[in-house]
């Protein structure tokens, strides 16, 4: 009868839930008694500022002392990076353009013949016409040095937690940690300890491109089938010679996946070198772009990284997905010396011909394409001609979506935009709908639904800043423990408590209010947005390239636009958030509906299903897995981009993130970015741990 | 020691001759380059920096050092100068929040306070032209609370909107606002590029807006605009409640006008000292650095050639500092 057979409370479920039901209930009383208290008791809103302690200049001091013991180790560790960079960089930059886009398009072809080769020439040609050949290649020797650090340390830190359990219950949570704190929050000191330069955002981007890495050694190398396991033992391998020679080779598929996928976090994070500055890359042209308020030019510098982190992807898939094709090729062996020979004729050619036509060598300055004053007078028209209406839907969200969630509505609603003020009667209407609304909800998802719709009602008319933190604590370690048990709720009552302690409460606050708005309209608008691609193919072609964009284009540039129609503020920040975290549910979404088996299907239609009904009935509750995924990287993703909404006027943790930039201080900085990878890692266990239960139920069925 | 002084004399005398022969440039230069490893300079993120800092670049140049330019965010460099990465950089406002930086950085001895650059900068709340005939009155600043109306948004309304500076760069414009009377809402803005984005964006669609800005900038070779007459700054009005038109709130005054000044590595003067002298002795004036920045922000051309001709054209002003 129900909608979603794994919510069916079968009776021994209920028993289990029991002390859980009391939990609920109480945590329900508590809401009655601290909602009314908060006028008198000011302390339940926010921690007294006096018995903050004080974390951030002890956090300097250490980071000081440290700096001055250690800081000559790390100068030495900078300058072993810097070398090969240099020497890639001045390699590059004296690569005639021609030839880089010659060996571009022979390894796209290898990899994936005549597509690719055009789509590696197209990007390279955009990149010489466009005018970014010079910082675009000071950005590939940040990432072609970054890369194989990270791979390395990747390898070997995956291959000691395979073989080191108790090693890897250490590294799996810091990798958690290394993945959620904002590298802004690390900038600063790593000045200090390596020195001013590009090194500084090439280590960031490492920290950031390992556990991805890490994750897919481990991963690979824990799914190598028995059988392969077994012939080796058979073969009398030492335990080293099974590892390098049996396990690797076979893990080498999630290996190369890790690979790519640190090629393409460290593309994403090279961009902050250029926040620390000392190297003239693609990050630094996009930071100055967008101080001068320049979209289209700052547009342009930004489709460079997202081309390439395209190419890349494209090129990286190609070799994991061709290499068994590949490998049964080069058995025959025959063409092999003599591909080679043509690809180095043709380098050699192209560097030859460069030689006598310099334009070939370097693209001459006044040769550039430059639409971007074209593009910034269309942004400009669009906001002349549009403002009303844009006007009009800003004011919409903030009055019935982020006003609320911040504030409340005992706070948003003002005759001004409402038409009515939030007299008692009005109040009781709300208290009434919401009611009923509980009622309906336990109509069909019993008391799960009950609650979740009056926490919500609870939410929307007090705001998270006006919710006590009592009371926020409480409901956010109850569904911790009702998830994923003890071990995560004391996770989260541990969390929650750094961030009231550390007087962090109302800033965190705010960026829950940010991030849950962002969230929810992300979610809706993506997955609907999924449901339609996963019914048409066309559609799905056509919204494939602009979630790749979306992606891996650089976040600052759309700033400019968003602040130029809806100017500086909640919404603009929202939007910005929303415009990156959209992209999971909608691709989660597609490959869950896409993945339905089948005769499900076949056996819904068989039994009349309407088009809807089976959307609603089976299709949705059978893709639940990966659309839960898909709504827990949402969340992931929308507090990575709290750091950058602070940029266009948010107040909440990010913003205190720029502040311990602004001054330099690293304790500031840490607190807060620390504070989002607590919200972060909280989110993300509570719903990973949901999924995996709803994954198991399912499973037993 | 007198040999050996004779032969670092005889040595800078030949070094004199082949400068004077090579570059034709005069003897005073006899000296330099004392060291010919790059003198590092900061570039930062805005044109004005970079119109003064190439001017200072170009000179050195001629003196006869070898002189690097590299891109340089504004608070991270600070470290960079304590560490002798970079030698110089030669635009500090204390406006902006960097005051304390500055003053840690000097007073960590790592670093040395090279003076004022001689720009005077301005920053309070300002508007584009038009906004005159929408809210008439104006400049006077009590102006403002009559037509606070057609500065709100929904979200400020009844009260205007003041486009604010970001949070972690400081100034107390909610408490001036208060202080005054003034019925406006300050909303921070986030960023430089946000406050620029919201005036280009009022602008285009001719629209009242009030934003916290300052001035020498390059948005001022784009549009003419006025800075809002509040009254003016007193030392005592930031400490002293009582004083000023407000008898109860500190802040009832116009912003400070902060100084803007140098600040280089504290080994610059024991490796470069003709350098060192000549970046101390470097002054550069508003009149100057606007006309500069319109070449190259309105004009387009690169900044390299715009201040190559600036110093072409003015050695009467620079050779000076190089004495």
């Amino acid at each position: 009868m129900s909608l979603s057979g794994a919510i069916d409370p079968t009776p021994r479920a209920w028993s289990a839930a029991r002390p859980a039901t009391l939990a609920w209930i109480a945590i329900a009383l508590l809401a009655l008694l601290l909602y009314p208290l908060r006028a008198t008791e000011p302390w339940l809103l926010a921690w007294p500022a006096d018995l903050v302690p004080p974390i951030e200049p002890a956090l300097d001091t250490a980071m000081a002392w440290f700096t001055d013991r250690f800081h000559l180790l790390f100068r030495a560790l900078a300058a072993l990076i810097r070398a090969p960079l240099e020497a890639l960089r001045a390699l590059l930059g004296w690569l005639p353009w021609l030839t880089v886009t010659v060996a571009a398009a022979l390894i796209a072809h290898t990899a994936g013949g005549g597509r690719l080769a055009l789509l590696a020439i197209s990007t390279c040609l955009y990149i010489v016409l466009f005018g970014f050949w010079a910082p675009t290649m000071n950005t590939l020797s940040l990432v072609g040095v970054a890369v194989p650090i990270a791979v390395l340390l990747g390898l070997l830190l995956g291959v000691l937690a395979f073989r080191h359990p108790r090693f890897r219950r250490l590294l799996l949570p810091s990798l958690d940690v290394m993945q959620t704190i904002p590298a802004l929050a690390y900038l600063i000191p790593f000045v200090l300890l390596f020195g001013y330069g590009p090194v500084v955002g090439l280590v960031a981007s490492v920290i950031y491109a390992c556990p991805p890495m890490i994750r897919n050694v481990m991963l690979g190398l824990e799914r190598v089938p028995a059988d392969v396991v077994e012939s080796g033992v058979m073969a009398g391998c030492t335990r080293r010679q099974h590892l390098f020679w049996v396990r690797l080779p076979a893990a080498m598929p999630s290996v190369l996946v890790g690979i790519n996928q640190a090629i393409m976090t460290t593309l994403s994070m090279v961009i902050l070198a250029a926040i620390v500055g000392g190297y003239s890359d693609i990050g630094w042209q996009l930071l100055s772009t967008l101080r001068k308020s320049l979209f289209g030019q700052s547009l342009l510098a930004g489709l460079v990284i997202a081309l390439i982190a395209i190419l890349f992807d494209r090129v990286g898939q190609a070799f994991v997905e061709g290499g068994r094709a590949r490998r049964a090729a080069q058995r025959r062996r025959s063409g092999r010396g003599r591909t080679m020979a043509v690809a180095l004729a043709m380098l050699a050619g192209s560097l030859l011909l460069a030689a006598l036509l310099p334009p070939l060598w370097v693209y001459p300055s006044g040769w550039y394409l430059d639409p971007g004053p074209l593009l910034n007078d269309a942004v400009t028209w669009f906001t002349v001609n549009y403002f009303f209406l844009t006007d009009a839907i800003k004011n919409a969200a903030l009055f019935f979506v982020l006003f609320p969630l911040k504030i409340g509505l005992e706070g948003a609603v003002r005759p001004g935009f409402w038409g009515f003020s939030l007299t008692p009667l009005v109040s009781a209407i709300y208290a009434g709908l919401i009611a009923s609304l509980a009622l309906l909800a336990y109509r069909f998802w019993r008391w799960r639904g009950f609650g979740a719709v009056l926490g919500f009602g609870c939410l929307y008319y007090f705001g998270t800043t006006g919710t006590p933190w009592p009371l926020f604590t409480a409901v956010i370690v109850a569904l911790a423990w009702q998830t994923g048990g003890p071990r995560l709720a004391l996770f989260a009552l541990a969390g929650m408590a750094f961030i009231l302690i550390a007087g962090l409460w109302h800033r965190a606050m705010l960026t829950v209010q940010l991030c849950g708005a962002a969230v929810i309209v992300s979610f809706l608008i993506g997955s609907a947005i999924g449901i339609l691609a996963a019914r048409s193919d066309r559609f799905s072609r056509l919204i494939r390239p602009i979630c790749d964009a979306l992606q891996t284009m650089p976040q600052f540039v759309f700033l400019i636009p968003i602040m130029m129609v809806f100017l500086a503020g909640e919404f603009s920040a929202m939007l910005a958030v929303v415009l990156y975290a959209i992209v999971p549910p909608i691709r989660y979404m597609e490959n869950g509906l896409r993945g339905v088996p089948a005769q499900s299907i076949e056996a819904a239609r068989a039994l009349g299903c309407s088009r809807r009904q089976l959307l609603w009935q089976v299709q949705i509750p059978l893709a639940m897995p990966e659309i839960m995924l898909g709504l827990n990287q949402t969340i992931v993703m929308a507090l990575y981009m709290v750091v950058v909404a602070a940029l266009v006027g948010d107040v909440g943790l990010g913003q205190l993130v720029y502040q311990g930039v602004g001054t330099a201080s690293f304790g500031e900085g840490a607190i807060a970015g620390l504070g989002i990878a607590i919200i972060a890692m909280i989110a993300d266990g509570i719903l990973q741990s949901w999924s995996r239960r709803q994954a198991a139920a399912r499973g037993r069925r | 020691m007198r040999t050996d002084h004779a032969k670092r004399r005889l040595s800078r005398a030949i070094a004199a001759a082949a400068c004077a022969a090579a570059l034709s440039l005069p003897a005073q230069a006899a000296s330099v380059p004392e060291s010919n490893d790059p003198i590092v300079l900061a570039i930062n993120e805005w044109t004005g920096q970079h119109v003064t800092t190439h001017i200072a670049g170009e000179i050195l140049k001629r003196m006869g050092y070898n002189v690097e330019f590299v891109t340089a965010s504004y608070t991270p460099q600070f470290a960079a100068i304590e560490a002798g990465d970079i030698a110089a950089a030669l635009e500090i406002w204390e406006g902006t929040g960097s005051g304390e930086i500055f003053d840690k950085a000097v007073a960590s001895g790592k670093a040395e306070d090279l003076g004022d650059l001689g720009l005077k900068e301005h920053q309070s709340f300002w508007y584009p032209l038009y906004v005159k005939e929408l809210c008439s009155g104006l400049p006077d600043w009590k102006a403002l609370n009559d037509c606070a109306e057609i500065f709100a948004t929904p979200e400020t309304a009844p009260k205007g909107r003041l486009v604010d500076f970001p949070l972690e760069w400081g100034g107390h414009n909610q408490d001036r606002l208060d202080a005054l009377g003034i019925n406006f809402v300050a909303v921070p803005a986030g960023s430089e590029g946000a406050i620029v984005t919201e005036i280009k964006s009022a602008v285009a669609r001719k629209a009242p807006v009030l934003a916290m800005f300052w001035t020498p900038h390059w948005l001022f070779s784009e549009m003419e605009g006025e800075f809002v007459a509040l009254p003016a700054y007193d030392d005592r009005c930031y400490e002293d409640a009582s004083w000023g038109l407000n008898p109860d709130k500190t802040y009832d005054c116009d912003w400070d006008r902060g100084w803007i000044k140098k600040l280089a590595w504290a080994g610059l003067k024991d490796k470069w000292p003709a350098a060192h002298s000549m970046l101390k002795n470097l002054t550069i004036d508003n009149e100057t650095q606007i006309d500069l920045i319109h070449a190259i922000d309105v004009d387009g051309k690169p900044v390299e050639e715009v201040t190559k001709a600036w110093v072409d054209a003015n050695e009467a002003v620079w050779k000076p500092w190089t004495e």
